[in-house]
């Protein structure tokens, strides 16, 4: 008997997507001692047979929900990369989708390849071999235009420190080219949400590093992009602007936006996620439905998953 | 339990503290990390051989020039009659005093920069200062550890004059051993004032952290004082070569005056008096007590001030600047770049001396040098040769105002590849950089071209022909500089991003900047002066000279400035981070 790798349920045979979560699945040719970490831990036993092959577009092949009506905002087509010739590849064949609306995560452990995916989304790396394309543009190809629709925090919240939070702001407008009205209503929704305070007319070089992060955030919306990029995005933040900063992310994504973080923090991927991408050693190992994982099983346990996985690799 | 951990809190003094004597085995592992930290800049791949080798060459090249004319006045200077007598002991221990004084003023007031940095800016202090380590342990380590540059910097100087000094003055091997004791002695005391004086020289420079105007004002007033008594100086020496009634110079009142300085010219008199062999024993207990009053202030200002200091570095500022409106004027891409570079250079007191100040002072050291220069040209080689000297004099100073651009890329830090994610062409991202450089240089050219041409030094056309082939050899210093850097981008890991030492790029950029200016004025220089004692007609050779150079110049730095610069930027991943 044949089980989906991702929720479990009982596969007919020759299948090419689950009945229950429309998974796409393929007969392992690779690898015949294949252990499929979320099968072995949901308990129904080996599963050799099963594993997900992300040749080519991976929305046609893994089959999750196409969003209806919406749009791709970010695709990612076979991206491999590496930092010299002689070093290994830091990524290897990473694809995946992003819809509007949606909120997908990248989750690794530490040098995984999460920041240089993201760095290579966001046009700060080159890449050796695929494709990145953000709203349609390629962003080899049309930078510009497609760095337009993106915002984006990096994970060390590097700002020009001489600078005024608010002149920072203002920058980033400048260059977002935001109209002077929209601009200021903009600083006081964000400033609603990230309280920021007084302190935005001081000098970047005296904030903190929490500080930092969320003048970071704030000059990453000021032109409410379609596509926002965050590299370890809570960290340093304290509970409660972490709470507003995920409710902020909620209500952006339903707005039609969409938001590509990395993190490890396992619970907040689950709390905030729609789908997870799952990276080790530069590889895609796996990609996630999260919605769909917890209705096939409201105690799936993130975590412990990822542990499991972890050490199963 | 409770009794061991006291006994461990004993043990090992906080940093805070500042109590208990200094622990050796501490002072000796913190120079050991020193000297592993130092000598990983010499590693394969990070060590920048031509960069060093440009150093030692231009140290060699000012050492070289100071013991030829030195030399020199050294054989006027002490054969002075005063009273129809000359006094070579005299002669010696003034002219050494007062270049020991330079020597230690240098010296001190590079100390109180080091000890500051090392103290109040340096990465490890963020760690050492959380580490059980007692500050006086702290403090002795560092202070040896900069007293180790020093010894160097002492060991040239020091040495420098001093063969110069006995290659005139005939010495005994006891004047050698004597030098080789102050070499090691002078950068001991220089330290010990630098450590008392640089918790005052912190308090002015953080009352001053985010007064941004006042600095600029201060600190460009400070350089105009200083290159005006430069200027003064020079142009003394300038009368003393050529005036007749400098033949007199150093008459009776004038030595009266040199001899009443030097007597107040402590600590440097005692130096020279040692070496000298005039009052040593007298001069030795004085160099000691002079020692043991800055030992004791030192240790008053570590136990007061330091660790308090220490730990508000960590803590960080709080201070606001004026109150901003929220009013979000919308500029260009371009214009914002230009704000945010001159917001960068303008805000960081390092960047702003080294760049505006300079600028500012810079049309001031065109004239005063060329005050001096065109009237010893005239008087050595009977030649009015103001044109040809102006353009050197602009060529040679816009290349030193211009050497910041060494830094055009690397002190941006991590947020150059930030840009690099920001809807912004590459064009737009390096043009902001150069063109707010040749609005600080044009700003210069002209000033200096308005003044040589209100002081009548040159005409009205001549003026105009200096902006124009200043300008254009300032575009290719500055285009030059920018994409070398770009090409050997380093970033600082400090939080603000300060560069705050120069990398082998600023050497190499002082280099070219010189042989352009050499190539360019040296060669219209002479060639002026060969027509005139060959007879031919000289003509517009300059104009021809100096503006196809420029232009060519200026042509080929843009190749050099765009040939792959599209490519290179959106594969950028240096920065050595």
């Amino acid at each position: 008997m044949m089980h989906c790798n991702r929720c479990g349920g009982i596969l007919q045979e020759n299948a090419e997507f689950c009945p229950h979560c429309g998974n796409a699945v393929a007969p392992i040719a690779a690898c015949p001692n294949y252990v499929n970490p979320y099968v072995a831990f949901m308990g129904y036993g080996m599963a050799p047979q099963v594993t997900i092959q992300y040749n080519g577009d991976p929305a046609e092949q893994t089959g999750y929900e196409r969003y209806p009506g919406h749009e791709e905002v970010v695709s990612i087509k076979g991206l491999w990369k590496r930092y010299s010739r002689k070093a290994d590849w830091a990524v290897s064949n990473v694809s995946f989708t992003c819809y509007e609306g949606e909120i997908v995560g990248l989750l690794g452990h530490n040098g995984a390849g999460k920041s240089t995916t993201l760095k290579c989304l966001e046009g700060m790396l080159p890449f050796d071999k695929g494709e990145i394309k953000i709203a349609g543009y390629d962003i080899q190809k049309d930078g510009e235009k497609a760095k337009a629709h993106m915002g984006f925090v990096t994970d060390n919240h590097a700002t020009f420190v001489k600078m005024t939070g608010l002149q920072y702001i203002n920058f980033m407008a400048d260059v977002y080219e935001v109209p002077s009205k929209v601009r200021v209503k903009r600083l006081a929704e964000l400033e609603r949400v990230f309280q920021l305070g007084h302190p935005i007319e001081n000098l970047i070089s005296s904030y903190s590093h929490g500080m930092r992060q969320k003048i970071c955030m704030m000059g990453s919306l000021i032109h409410q992009p379609k596509l926002w990029i965050l590299d370890e995005p809570m960290t340093g933040l304290d509970p409660r602007t972490m709470h507003a900063v995920q409710e902020f992310m909620h209500q952006y994504v339903a707005q039609g936006n969409s938001i590509i973080f990395s993190s490890h923090a396992l619970n907040t991927v689950a709390k905030l996620c729609d789908r997870v991408v799952l990276i080790r050693k530069g590889q895609q190992v796996d990609e996630l439905n999260v919605k769909e994982i917890y209705a096939a099983n409201p105690n799936f346990d993130f975590e412990e998953y990822f542990l499991r996985n972890e050490k199963q690799s | 339990m409770k009794n061991s951990h006291n006994a461990n809190a004993q043990a090992a003094p906080a940093a805070g503290s500042g109590k208990g004597g200094v622990n050796f085995r501490t002072v000796r592992a913190l120079l050991r990390k020193n000297g592993q930290e130092r000598r990983s800049m010499f590693r394969a791949g990070q060590f920048d051989f031509f960069g060093f080798l440009l150093r030692i060459l231009l140290i060699a090249a000012i050492v070289a020039l100071f013991v030829m004319f030195f030399g020199r006045f050294v054989d006027v200077y002490v054969s002075i009659k005063i009273n129809d007598k000359t006094d070579v002991m005299a002669r010696s221990t003034e002219l050494l005093t007062i270049l020991y004084s330079a020597v230690i003023l240098g010296m001190v007031i590079g100390g109180v920069g080091q000890i500051g940095r090392e103290l109040f800016a340096a990465d490890d202090m963020k760690i050492l200062s959380a580490m059980p380590i007692n500050a006086k342990t702290l403090f002795l380590a560092k202070l040896i550890s900069i007293y180790r540059g020093q010894l160097v910097i002492a060991l040239v100087s020091v040495f420098t004059i001093n063969v110069t000094f006995a290659l005139k003055v005939g010495v005994t091997l006891v004047f050698w051993a004597l030098t080789l004791i102050i070499c090691f002695l002078l950068p001991l005391i220089t330290i010990l004032i630098s450590a008392v004086l640089v918790l005052p020289f912190q308090a002015i420079k953080r009352f001053l952290r985010e007064r941004f105007v006042l600095t600029f004002i201060l600190v460009t007033a400070i350089l105009g004082v200083s290159f005006w008594l430069y200027s003064i100086i020079v142009g003394g020496v300038k009368q003393l070569l050529l005036g007749d009634s400098l033949r007199y110079f150093f008459n009776a009142r004038v030595m009266k005056s040199i001899r009443i300085a030097c007597s107040w010219l402590y600590p440097a008199r005692w130096f020279a008096n040692i070496i000298s062999g005039s009052d040593p024993i007298w001069s030795w207990l004085e160099l000691a007590a002079v020692a043991i009053v800055c030992i004791l202030l030192a240790m008053l200002v570590i136990k007061r001030i330091l660790v308090r200091s220490m730990q508000a570095r960590n803590q960080g500022s709080s201070a606001s600047i004026l109150k901003t409106s929220y009013v979000m004027d919308k500029r260009n891409k371009f214009v914002a770049l230009l704000k945010k570079e001159f917001l960068m250079i303008f805000r960081t007191p390092s960047y702003m001396f080294s760049y505006f100040s300079v600028a500012v002072i810079m049309p001031l050291m065109v004239y005063f040098c060329m005050d001096v220069g065109a009237s010893l040209v005239e008087n050595l080689v009977g030649l009015d040769s103001s044109l040809e000297l102006a353009l050197f004099l602009t060529i040679l100073f816009g290349a030193l105002t211009n050497i910041f651009c060494a830094t055009n890329i690397s002190r941006d830090g991590e947020m150059f590849y930030s840009v690099k994610a920001l809807p912004l062409d590459f064009r737009t991202v390096f043009f902001s950089k150069i063109v707010l450089c040749l609005i600080v240089t044009a700003f210069s050219q002209v000033a200096s071209a308005v003044l040589l041409f209100a002081t009548g030094i040159v005409g009205a056309v001549d003026a105009l022909f200096l902006v124009f082939v200043g300008l254009l050899f300032s575009f290719v210093n500055i285009a030059v500089a920018t994409r070398y850097d770009f090409n050997h981008a380093h970033f600082s890991s400090e939080d603000d991003g300060e560069i705050k030492e120069s990398s082998g790029t600023v050497s190499k950029v002082i280099f070219m900047g010189m042989l352009l200016s050499f190539a360019v004025g040296g060669l219209v220089l002479i060639l002026k002066i060969f027509a005139q004692l060959r007879q031919f007609a000289y003509g517009a050779l300059t104009y021809i000279l100096a503006g196809g150079l420029a232009v060519i110049s200026a042509g080929l730095a843009t190749l050099y400035l765009l040939l792959g610069l599209k490519k290179k930027y959106y594969e950028f991943s240096g920065g050595g981070i």
